[in-house]
């Protein structure tokens, strides 16, 4: 029941304009993550749903209430702060019984609710301290708290998880993961971690410049990118992106890739009608490093699997995974095999091109192409 | 002969911080460490008109100083006039600054109005305090003038209310730098933690008891501090406000001093008055430096 949705939302301070006209919609159970570069919006939206910063024009509803001029407090949410924001002075307790307090509930009712939340939080024996007295991750803990005791409609995060280590920015983000899947909670999440936004999301809006890229599942984010910035910011090591020509090939349409030995081959993109129109321009390939394998780990349903002798310029293991460096059409490009591939650097392997989920771009707009 | 002017040079750079230093160190340790040793002997002597370091007597003039009536009234005086002035300060300063916090457009123009006074010396303010409320010059008179005749102010020139008067020309003269001082810690606390309070629901005066001004502990600590040996050490404002007067209802300890060591004669009573006085505010400031540098070392 707490949906929300953000219509032609525009913000701007003086002459500048941060948001230009964002338009999110989101189910209730929605776990929404907000992801772009620094500086692109994403806690200024944010802080335009909590109604701590004024809504320039355009409309933000909750459950189709419309809340532009409803004060934060009443507008029933919750918000994990990026420096945690605890309250210094009060002890653990105090501050996530703080808002319940304000909300002038039974000191009794307030007692069960922060013991409850204490214990799903499994931080009971912190409740005494201060927080100067805790560790990030604790007081990390303690901020989820204080939103967690109000139950709030809509729970807001804005990088929650960015002044953790890396091992326990990897725990906290199962632990949000599960409390999410307990709750059923509807939740806006920001970060600039793409892998937290694939992992955590049901949906993600990628944000650029203050203006929205695409909202969508990341399955489609991932594998349908709108254009090329969103095909690059998501996915690690980011998606290849070559310059190519579109030819036909037997009447179906086929990119031309020229090796570094001058010689070149042709990879049919599938018989997609929007790309007829494209034959003999110049297009923009988008092919994920782990759609080029080598042959044993290719994907072997593929209808399109299409094999070539590529020269290896560079191989990166990372333990599992090698990461080639073959160049096609002038460009560096990454590849994904098996440790085992036998990819050794300067010398020839048989690269296998899955050209099912290959992408195309225009140019000259960086959509993309059907 | 290259080996030696090497090591002369190091040498000298080593201890170059050392030898600039030196005379500053020298001077104060003189004139000021030496000195307090030379008035506490003094305060144990029965120096009269002029210093005698060979008169001995102990800490006589310790007790006749508690049996003096003057110093008795300059307690009094410093108890009213210390208290008010800390609490008004304070307080004022304190409201000063969170009206300056609201984000208000003038507020470098507010902020430095409130400080000028700060600039101005003791004696300045102690003056033109005096003539506004000198009831044949200032304030009484002008009202006077604009038609006000039974309005009467004449807490100046009467002894029972004279020492308010103080009071007041050192609480302008002060607020405004309480209230940088306030403003500095107002400013200081994370704007995340405002935020989160609105979404906690608390109101803006709620935010401000519950969240802020128990943060700002140290700022009313380092205030006290810097108003009560401002208290205990005011002489100039006094000087020029009152002289003391009238008669001697504004007489405080340190125009106590002043007048039994240099114009009664009585140099071993002023001198013991002297060293009370620093006494007292070492009690103040002592544990206060050591608090604060203890917590550097720690940070
Ligand atoms: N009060 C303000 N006045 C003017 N410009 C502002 C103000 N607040 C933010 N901006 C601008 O708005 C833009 C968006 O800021 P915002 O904080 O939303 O970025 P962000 O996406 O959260 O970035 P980050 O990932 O670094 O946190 C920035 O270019 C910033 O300079
Ligand atoms: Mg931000």
């Amino acid at each position: 029941m707490s949906s929300l949705s953000i219509r032609d939302v525009h913000k701007a301070y003086g002459p500048t304009e941060v948001l230009k006209g964002i338009d999110i919609d989101i189910d209730s159970g929605d776990f929404l993550v907000l992801v772009g570069p620094s500086g692109c919006g994403k806690s200024t939206l944010l802080n335009m749903i909590a109604g701590l910063d004024s809504i320039t024009s355009g409309e933000i509803r909750i459950e189709d209430k419309v809340v532009n001029d409803t004060h934060p407090s009443e507008r029933d949410i919750a918000m994990v702060f990026q420096s945690y924001a605890l309250y210094p002075n009060m002890n653990v307790e105090k501050n996530i019984s703080f808002g319940l307090e304000m909300r002038r509930m039974p000191r009794k009712q307030r007692r069960e609710r922060v013991a409850e939340v204490a214990q799903m939080l499994q931080i009971e024996p912190l409740l005494k301290r201060k927080p100067s007295q805790l560790s990030g991750g604790q007081r990390q803990r303690v901020a989820m708290g204080r939103a967690l005791v109000r139950e709030p409609k809509i729970f807001l995060f804005d990088e929650p998880l960015s002044n953790l280590d890396a091992k326990l920015r990897v725990d906290m983000r199962t632990e949000i993961k599960k409390l999410h899947q307990r709750l059923g909670s509807t939740i806006v999440y920001v970060t600039h971690d793409q892998i937290e936004a694939m992992t955590l999301a049901t949906k993600i809006a990628i944000m650029k410049g203050g203006v929205l890229q695409q909202l969508g599942t990341p399955a489609e984010l991932y594998n349908q990118p709108a254009n090329m910035f969103v095909a690059g910011f998501m996915g690690s090591p980011s998606m290849n992106l070559i310059p190519a020509e579109l030819v036909a090939s037997d009447g179906e349409p086929a990119v031309r890739m020229v090796r570094k030995d001058e010689s070149s081959m042709l990879l049919p993109v599938g018989d997609n009608p929007a790309y007829r129109d494209w034959i003999g321009k110049p297009v923009i390939l988008g092919l994920r490093p782990e759609t080029i394998t080598d042959v044993g780990s290719a994907e072997q349903d593929s209808p399109l699997l299409f094999q070539g002798e590529c020269l290896i310029d560079v191989t990166e293991p990372t333990g599992a995974d090698v990461f080639a460096i073959i160049e096609l059409n002038g460009r560096e490009v990454v590849g994904r095999m098996r440790a085992s591939c036998g990819a050794k650097v300067g010398e020839k392997l048989s690269v296998v091109f899955n050209m099912r989920h290959a992408v195309l771009f225009d140019p000259q707009t960086e959509g993309r192409i059907g | 002969m290259s080996d030696t002017t090497r090591t002369s040079g190091d040498w000298l750079r080593q201890n170059l911080p050392r030898l600039v230093l030196s005379p500053s160190f020298a001077i104060t340790l003189f004139f000021v460490y030496g000195f307090i040793l030379y008035t506490a002997w003094i305060s144990m002597t029965r120096s009269r008109m002029l210093p005698k370091l060979d008169s001995f007597v102990g800490f006589e003039n310790y007790g006749k100083l508690w049996k003096t009536l003057n110093w008795q009234i300059a307690l009094d005086n410093l108890a009213i006039f210390g208290t008010l002035y800390i609490l008004i300060c304070g307080v004022l300063g304190l409201l000063l600054a969170i009206l300056l916090d609201q984000k208000i457009r003038a507020e470098g123009f507010l902020r430095t109005i409130y400080l000028y006074p700060m600039a101005l010396s003791f004696i300045v303010t102690g003056t033109a305090w005096k003539w506004f409320l000198n009831p044949g010059l200032g304030l009484e008179k002008s009202m006077h003038e604009w038609g006000f005749h039974s309005f009467s102010f004449d807490w100046l020139i009467n002894p029972k209310m004279a020492i308010y008067t103080v009071v007041i020309a050192g609480v302008w003269q002060t607020s405004g730098f309480v209230m940088a001082m306030f403003l500095a810690g107002l400013r200081g606390i994370d704007n995340e933690q405002l935020k989160a309070a609105q979404l906690d629901g608390a109101s803006a005066f709620q935010t401000y008891r519950r969240i802020i001004i128990p943060q700002l502990r140290a700022v009313f600590l380092s205030a006290f501090v810097v108003l009560a040996h401002m208290a205990i050490k005011s002489y100039d404002l006094v000087v020029a406000l009152t002289g003391g007067g009238p008669g001697n209802a504004t007489e405080v300890p340190a125009t106590f001093m002043y007048s039994y060591t240099f114009t009664r004669n009585q140099m071993g009573v002023g001198a013991a008055s002297a060293m009370v006085m620093l006494m007292t505010i070492a009690a103040i400031i002592v544990p206060y430096l050591y608090a604060e540098t203890r917590e550097k070392r720690h940070g």
